[in-house]
This record gives structure tokens, C-alpha cells and sequence, in this order.
């Protein structure tokens, strides 16, 4: 149980990104105030911790639970803590469970793979069929038209170049002629 | 906000677990209490800086002076006092002691 003082301390690039999502953006946080509040929090935990600890062993129990930390709160008078805690602690038993789910369900899809896979595969074809032949008849209702428009500009700069060599040639020849 | 706070920006566990088994007596943490511990502290801070710049005088910027301020005047927040202590000045002190000098004589 040798810890350094410096790991009593959470880490600064941690808390000072708690404290710019806290507040507006564009406001400065002094350097003084970031490590009062950093060391706070230090304090909060222990705080916290000495709290919880107490319903632990009013409970008889050597572990402090979540219900405890959830006491501690109450006793602190943090009580506004206690709706999202309960929240994030609902969520948190949601994802564990969902992680072990996950984990089973993998073993599972391992033996199931095959036929997964070729289901998937079959409804992403039949997805990019369907696409394909929507894209088409709209490129169809647009296109015409604008290909017109770029034959004929394509025709108008064939004859413009066209006569411009024609010019030129004129006036090769009309130099030829006289030198 | 709200939802993005609930989602990213977590303290380290593993250093949250450090600092609860410093505290005397505490034999054992569940993994849940040591996450809800972790979760309370982010809404502290959070707490703490929204409520120092709020009552601080500079809406731009938040100082020591607010938070020494906040911790002074918050009740539930006296647990802070000896971590964040009001600075006075030197001269200010001297007349508190000379003060405290002159009720005990």
C-alpha cells in the first residue's frame, strides 16, 4: 500500500476536460482554479469513500456496495447526485449484461456462422438490386436533356473551332502569299 | 450536454480505486461502488466549476477566489474548507491575530 502522493491526485488533461464540458465554451479556468478543483475531487472521493465505508460496516459487510456509495451521497447531502447516479448505475448493470449476452451469443454465432452470413449476404444483393434499378430511370428522366445540350455545344465548338482553322489556314495562305 | 457528459470524459478507475483504499478501514470496493464513485466525482466537478463560475463575479473566466468563495458560503461543500481556504492578505491576518490577542487579554 506504498502509493506515491502524486497518486492521490486524478489526472489534470482528465479534469480539465470535466470542468470545459461543465462550462460555456471560451471561458478561461485559471491555472489555480483547475488545481483546486482537481484536488477537491481528490478530497470528494476520499470523502465519499470514508462515507460509504460506514454503511458498509454498519451493514456488517467488508465490501462497499453501490446501494452504500448511493447512502453516502444522502448522507453528504449530495442528493441531487442520486437520480443520475442511479442512472448511470441502471446503464452500467444494462451493459455488463449485455456483455456477457454478447459473449454468449458470439459462441453461439460461431456455430451458426455460415448460414448468417449467406442470409446477410443474399439481402445485401437483393438491397443494392433495388438501388441499381431506381438509380438508372432517374439518371434516364435527366440526362437526355442535358446530353442534348452538351452535343450541341459540342457541335457549336467543333464548328467554331473548325472555321477558326479554316480562318487560320486563310491566313497561312494570305501570308504565303505574301512573302 | 447532458447526454454527452453521461457518455465520455471518465475518470480512471484504476486511480479512483488508488485514492478509495488510502481512506483508513475500507477493506474492499465493488467494481460497482468503485464506478459510481468515479461517476459522482465527474458530477462534482461539473457541480463545483458551474457553481463557482456562477456565482463568481466574472462570468469569463473562473478563479480560485470563486471557488474559495463557493466553498466558503456552501454548506455542504465545508468538507472543502481546509483544501481551498479564502486568501487574505498579510495585513488582514495580522489584524485578525491582533484582534484575537486583544479578546483574550
Amino acid at each position: 500500500m506504498a502509493e506515491r502522493p502524486e497518486d492521490l491526485n486524478l489526472p489534470n488533461t482528465v479534469i480539465t476536460r470535466i470542468i470545459k464540458d461543465a462550462i460555456p465554451d471560451g471561458v478561461n479556468v485559471s491555472k489555480e482554479a483547475r488545481l483546486a478543483i482537481s484536488k477537491a475531487a481528490s478530497v470528494f472521493v476520499l470523502y465519499a469513500t470514508s462515507c460509504s465505508n460506514n454503511f458498509a460496516m454498519r451493514g456488517k459487510r467488508k465490501t462497499i456496495s453501490a446501494q452504500d456509495v448511493i447512502s453516502a451521497m444522502e448522507d453528504m447531502e449530495f442528493d441531487h447526485f442520486i437520480q443520475p447516479l442511479q442512472q448511470c448505475l441502471d446503464t452500467y448493470r444494462r451493459d455488463q449484461l449485455d456483455k456477457k449476452e454478447a459473449t454468449e451469443k458470439k459462441k453461439k454465432a460461431k456455430e451458426q456462422e455460415s448460414s448468417v452470413v449467406i442470409d446477410l449476404d443474399t439481402n445485401g444483393d437483393s438491397n443494392d438490386d433495388n438501388a441499381e434499378d431506381v438509380e438508372p430511370e432517374a439518371d434516364e428522366d435527366y440526362n437526355p436533356e442535358e446530353e442534348v445540350e452538351e452535343e450541341e455545344d459540342e457541335e457549336g465548338e467543333e464548328m467554331d473551332s473548325a472555321k477558326g482553322d479554316d480562318a487560320e489556314v486563310v491566313e497561312i495562305s494570305d501570308e504565303s502569299a505574301d512573302t | 450536454m447532458a447526454d454527452k457528459g453521461d457518455l465520455g470524459s471518465t475518470l480512471p478507475l484504476s486511480r479512483v480505486k488508488t485514492i478509495m483504499k488510502s481512506s483508513p478501514d475500507v477493506s474492499s470496493i465493488s467494481q460497482e461502488a468503485l464506478f459510481m464513485t468515479g461517476r459522482a466525482t465527474e458530477l462534482f466537478v461539473q457541480n463545483l466549476a458551474r457553481v463557482s463560475l456562477e456565482q463568481g463575479g466574472n462570468k469569463n473566466s473562473l478563479e480560485y477566489k470563486d471557488l474559495a468563495e463557493v466553498v466558503n458560503s456552501v454548506e455542504l461543500l465545508q468538507f472543502l474548507q481546509d483544501i481551498i481556504p479564502k486568501k487574505i492578505k498579510a495585513m488582514e491576518y495580522l489584524k485578525m491575530m491582533q484582534k484575537m490577542q486583544d479578546e483574550d487579554s
